[in-house]
């Protein structure tokens, strides 16, 4: 026979001819590096509820120094997106800034977590408004829910990113998390992102053939 | 080889969709096309299709050997010359390879003649192994085929046990990415990551714009997790060019495909092959737009860039006159002439090309594009075959 005797596909729970097939669901427990909220971070159980406070009490305290300043909410809106900003008072002055999205810890949790940096929403340039990118949809349904697995092939549901968030820095760089179920076992810390996919961009059709 | 009109099944979208193939209909085009399949006899794939692939791979071996050490045939194949000891290295130290796509000219008489190899990224992968596989069974099981029918597609098992072994110690920690944006690519790299998964490795998906660089020189993926195996369905020839081009070497990461693919990736080789090997059986004339020889081929040619993906850029020419061509934005690093295939299959006012795929360098599958212009493009439609009882 020229073709294979089964045919089982994990992600969409297809099994083609009669066979059992090992389980590949992943059990293992990992690091958590990004969360969205403090109850998250709590739910999690991998800081302690007191760290967990400290940790967004940090992020807070930063966003508030670092994140930019707007005069107005709409200005606020128009560079990070329809109902991503709050007011705040910095400096005795009342102004608009991105709302905080989440913190992201500088080193893994066997270091102790290390500090916390906020982040924001992502931009309207990364996110752009109806974008059904699900990493942006995750960010602007502002859930930090998971989308679990579709099964699907190719579809927009894809399985493994779909509780991938879009957020941005304080400095204005993209990023990309998953939140709790983020492992990061790296000692080293990120240094830049976004080498790679420049040359797609400027194609119109896929980088395959 | 024949061409057969079978009825579809009737509800071949839900049919398709159950498996996850999400993509069977493109930009309200059909894409997977069941109402006909292509019919071989078991020689026929044997024969004309199974062995010319596994020689035209050694061949293609061979040339590499001959390419890694000779800087013009590099430069003329327009890799940059910073990444020459980094595809060096990846051939030296036998880093494997996981596949590649033969395309084929072949009518059911004769060798099957080379149209280029897709080395680096070729997709048409989970329709291939899949979606064509299942379409067999079922017309077998409604007795729309007689039972006893065969299939060239060995790929989803091979793919498995190649995953297990393109590392040691396995299992080991594999990422996989694509670019956003592309449900095709998207599709293909998720049905590889679930082979993956069921090698038993630790598979986690990123797209290529999340990937970043760690402060001890290693990529790491959008969660910060340092990258060690990197399968990426983004070709050499654009990695080579990016930000990120003068980290490959040093970040300690093995890609699948290797980097030494970038030299067959590349319209380039079909010249090299044809040089090395002028009037092998498989292989068509071939030489770099320029050279003198070109006033040697047909006057039936094809202009192709050196690097082209789905068809674009490419040129089917008549004593200088366009018979057809498909616009797109490759052609910048130069262009190969080729000798038109004179054996395309055609048949109901249709085109066929054979893609013939090879897992770990071995040829294990077959798939059929269909198009009514003798250019395959990215619009050509997914056709079954079997291979009768």
């Amino acid at each position: 026979m020229k073709r294979s005797t089964q045919i089982g596909l994990a992600a969409a729970g297809v099994v083609l001819v009669a066979t059992i097939w090992a389980n590949s669901g992943d059990d293992t427990q990992e690091d958590s590096l990004v969360y969205n909220s403090l109850a998250e971070c709590r739910a999690a159980g991998q800081l302690s509820s007191s760290q967990c406070e400290q940790r967004f009490n940090e992020a807070t305290a930063n966003h508030l120094r670092d994140a930019k300043k707007f005069t107005s909410t709409a200005a606020c809106e128009t560079e990070y997106g329809a109902g991503s900003c709050r007011s705040a008072v910095w400096n005795g002055a009342q102004v608009v800034v991105p709302a905080l999205a989440g913190i992201m810890l500088a080193r893994s949790l066997s270091q102790g977590g290390g500090a916390a940096q906020p982040l924001l929403p992502p931009t309207q340039q990364a996110c752009p408004p109806g974008s059904q990118q699900p990493e942006c949809q995750q960010a602007r349904s502002s859930s930090s829910s998971s989308g679990g697995s579709s099964g699907s092939y190719g579809g927009r549901s894809g399985s493994s990113s779909s509780s991938s968030r879009a957020y941005s820095t304080t400095s204005g760089a993209a990023l990309v998390a998953r939140s709790g179920t983020v492992s990061g076992a790296s000692s080293a810390s990120t240094v830049s992102r976004g080498g790679f996919g420049s040359t797609s961009h400027s194609y119109s059709s896929s980088s395959s053939s | 080889m024949r061409r057969v009109a079978i009825a579809p099944r009737h509800d071949w979208q839900d049919q398709v969709e159950r498996l996850g193939f999400a993509f069977h209909t493109i930009d309200g085009e059909t894409y997977w096309d069941e109402s006909a399949a292509y019919a071989f006899t078991l020689e026929q794939i044997e024969r004309d299709v199974e062995a010319p692939t596994d020689a035209i791979e050694q061949l293609c071996f061979a040339f590499i050997e001959k390419a890694i050490d000779d800087e013009e045939i590099l430069a003329r194949l327009a890799i940059p010359a910073a990444q020459w000891d980094f595809i060096r290295e990846s051939w030296q130290r036998g880093d494997r390879n996981l596949y590649g796509r033969l395309d084929l000219a072949y009518d059911g008489t004769g060798p099957a003649k080379l149209l280029e190899y897709n080395a680096d990224t070729p997709t048409g992968l989970f329709e291939s192994s899949v979606v064509q596989w299942d379409w067999l069974e079922q017309a077998m099981a409604r007795g729309a085929l007689p039972a006893g029918c065969d299939q060239f597609n060995a790929l989803h098992e091979r793919l498995i046990t190649a995953f297990g072994q393109l590392r040691a110690p396995a299992p080991y920690r594999l990422h996989l990415t694509c670019v956003q944006n592309s449900n095709e690519d998207k599709g293909t790299v998720d049905y590889l990551m679930d082979c993956a998964v069921q090698a038993g490795l630790d598979a986690r998906f990123s797209f290529i714009e999340e990937i970043g660089l760690l402060s001890d020189g290693r990529f790491c993926d959008g969660a910060n997790q340092p990258i060690e195996t990197l399968f990426k369905l983004y070709p050499w020839e654009w990695l080579f060019r990016e930000s990120y081009a003068g980290n490959l070497a040093t970040a300690r990461c093995q890609f699948i495909e290797p980097p030494w693919k970038a030299i067959l990736s590349n319209k380039g080789l079909l010249a090299f092959l044809w040089e090395m090997e002028a009037g092998h059986p498989n292989l068509l004339p071939a030489f770099f737009e320029g050279d003198p020889r070109c006033a040697g081929l047909s006057p039936r040619h094809v202009r192709k860039p050196l690097y082209s993906r789905e068809g674009a850029n490419i040129t089917l020419l008549e004593r200088g006159k366009v018979l057809d061509s498909d616009d797109g934005p490759y052609g910048a690093e130069g262009f190969i002439l080729q000798d038109a295939a004179p054996n395309l299959f055609g048949s109901a006012g249709q085109y066929a090309v054979l893609g013939s795929w090879l897992v770990a360098s071995q040829a294990c599958g077959l798939c059929i594009r269909e198009d009514a212009s003798p250019i395959t493009k990215n619009t050509s439609r997914f056709v079954p075959h079997y291979i009768e009882a």
